[in-house]
């Protein structure tokens, strides 16, 4: 399972059963669960519950399955459950048997067959737009949107790159909330999570975002209230105004955006004042196009429609992120990694040359190509500040040039070893957390507490030579210290 | 340094003759690369390196102007001064395979493009292969690889413009500089030895006249000589190379550049694209620049006019013009029918007599691949008197037998020159194969190896091979140049390759490096066998790791050599390998380490100090005899022993970071000898200590095979070795016992072994060998405690040497008849003296 289901199931499963219930009513947000978030099994057993007019037996499902799945059938069910899609109806006259929870199984019934006024999926504008646009503008707007952004965060490695869109002050605010940038002074500086985020595939980047956003839509949404009031207002203003915006409305809205039609104009009209709201913010990450705040209309973008789909289609960061968006489909990468450990990337875009710098030495620029190596010390930097290893080669694997994708395996293995090794290289290392005492005047005193210390069996290393020790707790010292001058004087 | 006594220039004739070949200064030998020739040669004369220097300084791309560019984007700060963003590309770049670096001169080819074959073909001509992986090859323009070019025969403008058409983008223009003035300079004069008269050849009259106005080249001109003559270039003409494609059916066919259009056709890939056709177009221009302009100068000058034309920055190049040479007396050689060669070495060969005549260079070929075979074709065109000198006397009997076995020559007509074989041939020309150390030794000779000498000196020969030329510092090809009169000369390695970055003086001592192969394409086609190259780790014991943190430097290499589990580790390997039918190799620099292994194991081991006799009859059990498939060899192993049967090498010591050792270790293996059941590997295993220096040094030591394209897989956990029978220091006792025997040794049992002298024979076949024979001791180093019995004497006494054993019991009848034949074999080497 990729990483962006995990993200939103983390955030799904954490919400409350009536928020559940709620969501449910929209057929969009049901069937995009049913299409993104559920394995195969959990799939089928939903299909074959759905029209089910009885509870069906919990024997009887269990049957369903071989025995020696049974570990897959557990997940399944305990997914579904955890999502409420199914739950177990205890009758006392008949055995335990298991039924879809009313909202989804109606919504997706509906979602499925048609029919009704939910709305859900969008209200084409019935009038021609006259600034219409057609899908490459919206895949050049999402484009430069998204790649602004994770250029904001490269930007901010310390390599000193600036570039691409501005990004808004909203998007700014909603990276530090989420924890990918920090501020310090005027200074911004990626953290661990950046970097690991810069490294995900583009849908699963989306997601996170869009979770961070949830979680802190108010925050952010009133950054941009009261940007052009007043940009230097502290955030202890900020939360004061509360916007309300409901959680569910969000949700509903991104999973809606899922199922909308790529190059179709849709109105205004349906939205919830949350959601009208929410376009605003949408329109920052590229998810949505829309001419201006006052337009009736907008286009869900490329990086909408395909958010509650299966994550293949856009599998990269940015290199896939433009095939994908391009020629969709046959994703052509870029990188060719040699067994000497040298790098060798088709690419021109700065982004991608940014991404590469993380983990690897670049040495040379050509117009079309950069050349460099990774080593050792390049991929140390790399887990330093958070990358794993696994980023890296997943990285490289997906962005692997086709002359690569000839070799089976794609990347030469004694590099992919070679790197898990740089990094299981700087595990072995084990952290004791405690204090060190040190400059102690006299040999006595030093002696006699590092003795107490190893007596009360809080030492872990001490130095007669340098007269220092090293405990894990210091209360019983301090008590040890306190008591003893009384004895002395 | 004091300055070099000035060669004399009033020699006879014969010694002036090899003197031009030597323009170079020899240069100091490095301290630390310890296993090649040590000895004292002349100090260099300084005032000819810094001419050198400059000659070589003043092409440096550096110190081109470069021109400031603006920064294309956020990305290119990252790049500094290599950021070359700004290079248009050409519109239809995806079909050219090049990239050119302008300030550093690096190319970058995609060998995944159709033009590729094409575009490696002549980068091996005018640049110097960096790595050569799967994907993307990377090479380097210097001055000397493209003084190999013009030598070859590319004009300058040829260079230019091919690389143009295969660069995706423009040539930048002082890439284009650089080119133009270093070929400018290189490659303009020749000198010619023709009908034994010395002439200074050029293809640019202007540049002769230069010469000729000189005050000093003027002067050596011959009076009453024309002005200068002219005639046509020379051609490959009749020539033909013997064993090659063409030397059965080309014979006939007079038209030289016919012959090598069709030759580039079957070289060319099949398709033919646009660039290609222009690309053929280009070759067949060439033709019409052939006329050359030369002067006949006074050959006892010939070092004056040669030291003059490098002060001037003409750098002369030398060409033997063999078939009019009336003088010396032709050889009977041929290739034998059967002697079939393979196309590198065709290729190797036909850079070498590209114009008909013998140029001097290096043929780099890895080992394995028909190095000999290389040198005795050469010596099959040429046909005259040869010089063969190679590094020790075993492989001395190996040219000698590797002579006989491809070519026709008469057994009589190659002699040896050894320490214990001082023969001469009976006619009046022949081959001498000899080691470096009896032609450079000047002091204590015997009166035999002098009159051998006077003989080699006393004549003129028509080419001189010069085996494993990289492990023999300037120095000694100075002197062996300037005693020994030769017209040619052809060197042969596997890896131009040292620390001490002293290989280009070779480049002026012998000539550029002509050929360099392959060694993926070489392994891919066949002819070298496939090797699965591993680094195993293994972790230090605590113990072990806690004194090696304590140690000094020095024992500290044998505190990780010693680690059990390194030990474990190999015993393994050896387990496993044995197992599969594998015969195996193992590989120790130090000589407590191997001997302790060995006896331990209870496998055979050769070093340094093993008596000739007992080394030979270890060599041929290895190969032979089933139950001996292990042997344990230190240094002495490295090059030149030829053992076609390993196909399994463990390395447990080294000689720290050098590249070379590696390369020349793994080539112990390549011989494709066993390659015939079908995807056979051979196995090279690197057995290192975790987190001790061993690990810094294995990655350097690997950067020369990686770059080749050898991936070198890490294997931290070898499966299974925990359930091994009787697998060594399993207990902490074994352990701690083996430390404390460690921790007695002295520091010297911690370095290398010293061969010095080994490496050129002298032990092995010299007098040492014999009374070490005789009275059967060993050296080995030691505190004159243990002579009283001290420290673990009684260790010793549990594990008898596997190479006792060896010796004498021969019950089994396969082994009595070989013996007979050894025999046999040795009664006619002694009829041969």
């Amino acid at each position: 399972m990729s990483t962006s289901s995990l993200r939103s199931f983390e955030y799904l499963e954490s919400l409350p059963g009536t928020v559940f219930k709620r969501l449910y009513r929209q057929p969009s947000t049901a069937l995009a669960i049913f299409r993104r978030m559920l394995p195969h099994l959990a799939k089928s057993f939903v299909m074959a519950l759905l029209y089910h007019s009885h509870p069906l037996p919990v024997a009887d499902l269990e049957q369903w399955v071989r025995p020696d799945s049974r570990r897959e059938r557990d997940q399944a069910l305990s997914l579904l459950e955890r999502l409420h899609i199914l739950s177990i109806v205890l009758n006392p006259n008949s055995p335990r048997a298991y039924a879809l929870t009313n909202p989804f199984k109606q919504s997706l019934r509906l979602a499925l067959t048609g029919g009704g006024d939910h709305q859900s999926f969008g209200v084409p504008c019935d009038t021609p737009d006259k600034h219409s646009v057609d899908v490459d503008f919206l895949d050049d707007f999402a484009r430069a949107q998204w790649e602004g952004i994770l250029h904001y965060m490269v930007g901010s490695t310390g390599i000193g790159m600036q570039g691409g869109e501005e990004v808004s002050q909203g998007v700014k605010k909603l990276l530090e909330l989420g924890g990918l940038v920090e501020i310090k002074g005027r200074r911004v500086e990626i953290t661990q999570a950046g970097f690991s985020f810069l490294l995900q595939e583009i849908n699963a980047q989306v997601w996170t975002l869009l979770i961070f956003y949830l979680e802190n839509a108010e925050s952010v949404s009133d950054m941009r209230r009261f940007r052009t009031l007043d940009p230097f207002r502290s955030q202890a203003n900020i939360s004061v105004c509360q916007l309300n915006m409901d959680p569910v409305d969000v949700l509903s809205f991104l999973f809606m955006l899922g199922s909308l039609e790529l190059g179709q104009d849709y109105s205004l009209t349906t939205l919830t004042p949350t959601q009208v709201k929410m376009l605003d913010d949408l329109r920052d990450f590229g998810i949505v196009y829309q001419r201006k705040s006052s337009s009736r209309r907008f286009y869900p973008t490329r990086l909408a429609t395909t958010l509650t789909s299966d994550a293949g289609a856009l599998r990269t960061v940015s290199a896939g992120f433009d095939n994908a968006l391009r020629a969709g489909g046959d994703s052509k990468g870029f990188i060719v990694i040699e067994t000497n450990y040298r790098i060798y990337a088709y690419t021109s875009s700065p982004l991608q040359i940014a991404v590469l710098a993380l983990f690897s030495r670049l040495s040379t620029r050509y117009p079309n190509m950069v050349a460099g190596r990774i080593s050792r010390e390049s991929i140390r930097r790399a887990i330093q500040t958070g990358i794993t290893s696994d980023q890296i080669i997943s990285y490289l694997g997906t962005h692997a040039h086709p002359q690569m994708r000839k070799n089976v395996p794609v990347l030469p293995p004694t590099v992919v070893d070679q790197i898990r090794l740089w990094q299981i290289e700087g595990e072995r290392m084990k952290a004791t957390g405690g204090f060190l005492f040190k400059d102690f005047v006299t040999a006595e005193e030093y002696d006699n507490l590092a003795n107490y210390a190893d007596e009360v069996g809080v030492l872990v290393w001490r130095s007669d030579k340098r007269r220092m020790f090293f405990v894990t707790r210091h209360e019983q010292i301090a008590a040890y210290l306190r008591n003893r001058p009384k004895k002395l004087t | 340094m004091p300055p070099k006594r000035k060669a004399s220039t009033t020699g006879s004739r014969s010694e002036r003759a090899s003197k031009r070949s030597t323009p170079a200064p020899s240069t100091p030998m490095s301290v630390d690369s310890s296993d090649e020739y040590s000895e004292q040669g002349e100090p260099p004369d300084e005032s000819e390196a810094e001419n050198i220097d400059k000659a070589i300084n003043k092409f440096s791309l550096e110190s081109y102007n470069r021109q400031q560019h603006q920064a294309t984007d956020s990305a290119s700060q990252l790049f500094g001064s290599s950021d070359f963003a700004y290079l248009s590309l050409k519109p239809d770049h995806d079909n050219r395979p090049l990239w050119i670096d302008p300030v550093k001169g690096r190319i970058i080819l995609e060998s995944f493009s159709p033009l590729a074959a094409y575009a490696q073909d002549f980068l091996t001509t005018i640049a110097e292969p960096l790595s050569r992986p799967t994907f993307l090859h990377e090479y380097a323009l210097t001055p000397h690889s493209l003084y190999a070019a013009v030598s070859v025969g590319l004009l300058p403008s040829d260079i230019i413009n091919v690389l143009d058409r295969l660069s995706k983008v423009p040539l930048p223009e002082n890439i284009r500089e650089f080119i133009t003035k270093c070929t400018a300079s290189y490659g303009k004069v020749k000198l010619v030895l023709k009908h034994n008269r010395y002439f200074v050849e050029s293809t640019d009259p202007e540049m002769l006249q230069r010469l000729l106005k000189d005050e000093v080249v003027g002067k050596t001109r011959i009076e009453g000589s024309d002005e200068i003559t002219k005639e046509k270039a020379p051609q490959m003409g009749g020539l033909v190379i013997p064993g090659t494609k063409n030397a059965a059916g080309v014979k006939q066919q007079p038209d030289q550049a016919q012959a090598q259009r069709t030759d580039q056709d079957a070289e060319g890939p099949a398709k033919e694209d646009d660039i290609f056709l222009t690309l053929r177009e280009e070759d067949d221009d060439e033709d019409e620049t052939d006329q050359v302009h030369s002067f006949e100068i006074v050959s006892d000058d010939v070092e004056v006019v040669q030291k003059r034309c490098l002060e001037l920055e003409f750098p002369m190049l030398e060409e033997y013009d063999f078939r009019n040479d009336e003088v010396n007396p032709n050889l009977e050689i041929d290739l034998k029918p059967s002697a079939q060669i393979r196309h590198y070495q065709e290729k190797s060969l036909s850079k070498m007599f590209g114009n008909g005549r013998a140029k001097s260079g290096i043929i780099v070929l890895p080992c394995g691949a028909g190095k000999t075979l290389v040198g005795i074709t050469a010596a099959c065109t040429i046909k005259k008197g040869i010089v063969v000198l190679c590094t020790s006397s075993m492989s001395v009997v190996q040219w000698r037998n590797e002579f006989i076995k491809w070519s026709n020559i008469n057994p009589d007509d190659i002699a040896i020159f050894t320490s214990d074989h001082k023969e001469k041939f009976s006619r009046s020309t022949g081959i001498i194969v000899s080691t470096y150390s009896m032609v450079t030794q000047t002091k204590g000779r015997s009166h035999d190896s002098q009159k051998m000498m006077d003989f080699l000196q006393g004549r003129e020969w028509g080419l001189m091979i010069l085996d494993e030329v990289h492990v023999v510092p300037a120095s000694i090809f100075r002197k062996v140049t300037h005693s020994i009169a030769t017209h040619s000369k052809l060197g042969l390695t596997a890896t131009l390759l040292r620390e001490d970055d002293k290989i280009r003086d070779l480049n002026f001592l012998i000539g550029p490096k002509l050929y360099e192969a392959n060694w993926m394409e070489l392994a891919e086609q066949g002819h070298i066998a496939k090797v699965q190259c591993a680094e195993v780790w293994c972790p230090m014991t605590t113990e072990f790791y806690q004194e090696y943190l304590r140690e000094s430097s020095r024992k500290r290499s044998l505190l990780y050599i010693m680690n059990p589990r390194k030990f474990q580790a190999c015993q393994f390997l050896i387990d496993y390998h044995e197992k599969r039918g594998d015969k195996v190799i193992v590989f120790s620099d130090n000589v407590y380490a191997l001997e302790k292994y060995a006896l331990k194991l209870h496998k055979a081991y050769i070093y340094g100090g093993t008596p000739q006799a007992e080394r030979l009859r270890i060599l041929e059990n290895f190969q032979h005899n089933d139950l001996v498939n292990t042997v344990f060899l230190s240094k002495i192993g490295d090059t030149s022993l030829d053992l076609p049967e390993a196909t399994c090498l463990i390395q447990i010591s080294s000689h720290y970071g050098s590249r070379r050792q590696e390369a020349q270790r793994l080539g112990r293996i390549l011989r494709a000898k066993r390659r015939n059941d079908e995807g056979f590997n051979a196995f090279f295993y690197s057995l290192v200590s975790k987190d001790t220096q061993e690990m810094y040094y294995s990655s350097k030591r690997q950067a020369f095979l990686v770059d080749q394209g050898y991936a070198f897989k890490v294997i931290t956990h070898l499966q299974g070795i925990e359930n091994l029978p009787n697998l060594a220091y399993a207990s902490p006792q074994e352990r701690t016992e083996l430390l404390q025997e460690v921790m007695l040794q002295n520091e010297t049992s911690a370095d290398v072994e010293k061969i010095d002298g080994d490496l050129f024979g002298e032990r092995s076949g010299g007098p040492g060998s014999k009374r070490f024979a005789k009275k059967g001791a060993r050296r080995t180093a030691g505190m004159l405690s243990d002579l009283s019995g001290g420290q673990d004497m009684a260790y010793i006494e549990y594990n008898k040497s596997r190479n006792k054993e060896l010796k004498g019991k021969s019950q089994n009848p396969f082994m009595k008849k070989m013996f007979r034949d050894q025999a046999k074999r040795r009664a006619q080497n002694t009829n041969l003296d």
